[in-house]
Formats: structure tokens, C-alpha cells, sequence
């Protein structure tokens, strides 16, 4: 089938416009790994169809962009991008904000655990 | 069509019945200390299990899998020896985060669960997990551990934006509500086909459908200038 009109070319030329390092010209099957496993996990066959796959990624691609352009609006008012322009942004998704507030105050807790394990480190070294 | 409904109405019918599995004890625990080391690629890691478990102390039991390594735990948690699988999970999940291993324990999600930390929720959880077959446990494994890999969606949004300042949790918020938007696909796609009675893999024609009837119910940022020169 035919790649849908969604996201390829204009990706390709976002990513040549950026003189970042990492020049993303969108390469094909960038999270493709691991979309097959997510779409199984969500009710897909075990082996999804690798269109359908591409197709997913296609999407979700243009996703984040969208996402990604309508939080930097909002954060260009503020100056810069940050985190909660996109909390902003999925405010009226309930699941999808409860999830985000999850994973962000999970990671502040592995950042405290971790933290104390490099203090507990080096009370060992000086004890020895 | 989705499988979960029916193992969680019956799990819950279940649970009035017979309660969570008693405490086994310390002899689990023990038995798992030599699996400890092998699928974990830092080694270091482990040891953040004791001070994790200070976070993580609410952590519920999960589903003990023999056939799976996990590294041991203290035994601060409840004594089920799932818990011993839990603190892998703690330890693993710091590893989730760096790397996206597909070889890590089945218990590496299940530690995640309680998002309430509320001890009814984890025992209809560990009730329900009980009841599973193999094919969801897989299934729901999957789902639990996949995720889109940091690097990918950090280097996407730098593209995107222009910017090198893509902070780490604004890269973790992201791959969530990446992740969550797949769920709402796929299923909706899964909706669709059983609306049209078909059977077997999804099919792109059954992705775009659900996409399409996403952005009318408004779950897709519409973009508010137009697409040229495509």
C-alpha cells in the first residue's frame, strides 16, 4: 500500500533545514522495534503487519509534532520550552495527564534514590 | 477484541472469595539471589534495590515468574516472595529509563502498579494478575515493558523544535503520551474491526479508520497551520 501523505517528506526537510548534530531526515522504522511490541501489548497480533507498523509510526511521528509545534507556541510566551507546556496541552485528556504526573513524580523518586546510593557509596569508600 | 475484560471480572468474583496468597517467606527470596546478575547490564544497579525500597515500600506483590532471573530484595516489603521480584522490577526500572532491555523481568512492569500505593488495589491487582492466562500474561507483559526509546524521541524533538534544551523529563512526558496515543490507536482499531467483523492483524486501513475518527472526537492536535508543499 501506498505510504500514507502523512509526515514523510516534510520530516525529511525539517531535518535538513537543522544543523543540529543529529540531522533527523526521518529515517524509516525509527521506533519500529518498539512499536511492535507496544501495538501487541495493546491488542495487536504478536506479529503486526509491517505496514501497519510503518503506518503507526507515521502517525505517531506527526503526533509529537503537532504536539511538539503547539508547545512551543505556548512556551515561546514564556521564553522557553518546559515541561509544562505539554501537561498544559494534554490538561482535558484525563488518563493521559494522571500518567505524566506519574511518570514525572516516579522519576523524581529514582533521582532521590539514586542520589542517596552515590551518598552511601562514598560513606563506604572513606570507611575503608 | 480485547482480552482483558473477561480475566478481571472474573478476578474480581474471585477475590471475594479467597484472599491474596499468604506470605512464603524468605526461602524464595533467597533461591532468586543467584539469578540476580543475569539479565541486569549494570550490575551496580542492584544495589540501589535497598535504598529503592524505601520509595518503593507501598509496592505491592506481583506475580512471582520462576522461570524469570530477578535480582533479591531486603525483605522490608510484604512478605510475599513475589516482593523479591518487586525490588528487581525497582532496580530494573531505573534501568528502563537508560535502556529499553525486552529481556528484563516480567516483574520489572508489575512494580510499577500501584499508582495509588493503596494496598486494596494491589491485592485485586495481584488477584487479578493471578488469573491470567499465559497468552495475556505475555500480552500484558508486553505492554507493560514496551516503551519508545528516549534517545529516538529526544532526537525527534530536537529536530522539531530547533532546540538543544530537551530536558529528561520532558523526553519521559513525551514517549508517555506517545505510548498512550499507540493504546488509543490500536484499540480503536480493534473497535473497528469487530464493527466490521474481520479477524487476524490489524490492517493500515483499520489504523487510519480509528485515526480518523480519533481527530473527530479531538484527541489529535489539529495543526493550525497547513501542510504545503508535501
Amino acid at each position: 500500500m501506498s505510504n500514507p501523505s502523512t509526515g514523510a517528506s516534510s520530516k525529511s526537510k525539517l531535518g535538513s533545514s537543522q544543523p543540529s548534530e543529529t540531522s533527523f531526515k526521518r529515517k524509516r522504522g525509527v521506533f519500529q522495534k518498539d512499536l511492535q511490541h507496544m501495538m501487541y501489548g495493546f491488542g495487536d497480533d504478536p506479529n503486526p503487519l509491517p505496514e501497519t507498523v510503518a503506518l503507526v509510526e507515521d502517525i505517531v511521528v506527526e503526533y509529537v509534532t503537532d504536539l511538539a509545534h503547539k508547545a512551543q507556541d505556548i512556551g515561546s510566551k514564556r521564553g522557553k520550552l518546559s515541561v509544562e507546556d505539554f501537561l498544559y496541552l494534554i490538561r482535558k485528556d484525563l488518563p493521559k495527564l494522571n500518567r505524566c504526573t506519574e511518570l514525572l513524580s516516579m522519576q523524581e523518586e529514582l533521582k532521590q534514590a539514586r542520589k542517596a546510593f552515590e551518598v552511601d557509596e562514598e560513606k563506604l569508600g572513606t570507611l575503608e | 477484541m480485547k482480552q482483558s475484560k473477561d480475566p478481571f471480572e472474573a478476578a474480581l468474583e474471585e477475590q471475594e472469595e479467597s484472599p491474596p496468597d499468604s506470605p512464603v517467606g524468605e526461602d524464595e527470596l533467597n533461591s532468586q539471589t543467584p539469578n540476580e546478575a543475569q539479565n541486569q547490564t549494570d550490575g551496580g544497579q542492584n544495589i540501589l534495590v535497598d535504598d529503592d525500597d524505601d520509595d518503593y515500600d507501598d509496592l505491592g506483590p506481583t506475580i512471582k515468574n520462576p522461570s524469570h532471573p530477578s535480582s533479591s530484595s531486603t525483605p522490608k516489603l510484604h512478605s510475599t516472595s513475589v516482593n523479591a521480584s518487586v525490588a528487581a522490577a525497582v532496580t530494573n526500572k531505573n534501568k528502563e529509563y537508560d535502556d529499553d532491555e525486552e529481556e528484563e523481568n516480567v516483574d520489572v512492569e508489575l512494580s510499577k502498579f500501584p499508582s495509588s500505593a493503596d494496598p486494596t488495589k494491589m491485592a485485586k491487582m495481584q488477584a487479578i494478575l493471578s488469573q491470567f492466562t499465559e497468552d495475556q500474561m505475555s500480552r500484558y507483559e508486553s505492554f507493560r515493558r514496551s516503551a519508545l526509546q528516549k534517545s529516538n524521541m529526544r532526537r525527534l524533538l530536537v529536530s522539531i523544535t530547533g532546540s538543544q534544551k530537551i530536558s529528561l523529563p520532558m523526553t519521559i512526558v513525551v514517549c508517555g503520551i506517545a505510548k498512550m496515543f499507540v493504546g488509543e490507536l490500536v484499540e480503536k482499531a480493534r473497535m473497528v474491526m469487530t464493527e466490521r467483523k474481520e479477524s487476524g492483524p490489524i490492517r493500515p486501513c483499520h489504523i487510519r479508520e480509528a485515526y480518523r475518527r480519533l481527530k473527530l472526537e479531538g484527541k489529535v492536535p489539529k495543526r493550525s497551520v497547513q501542510r504545503l508543499f508535501r
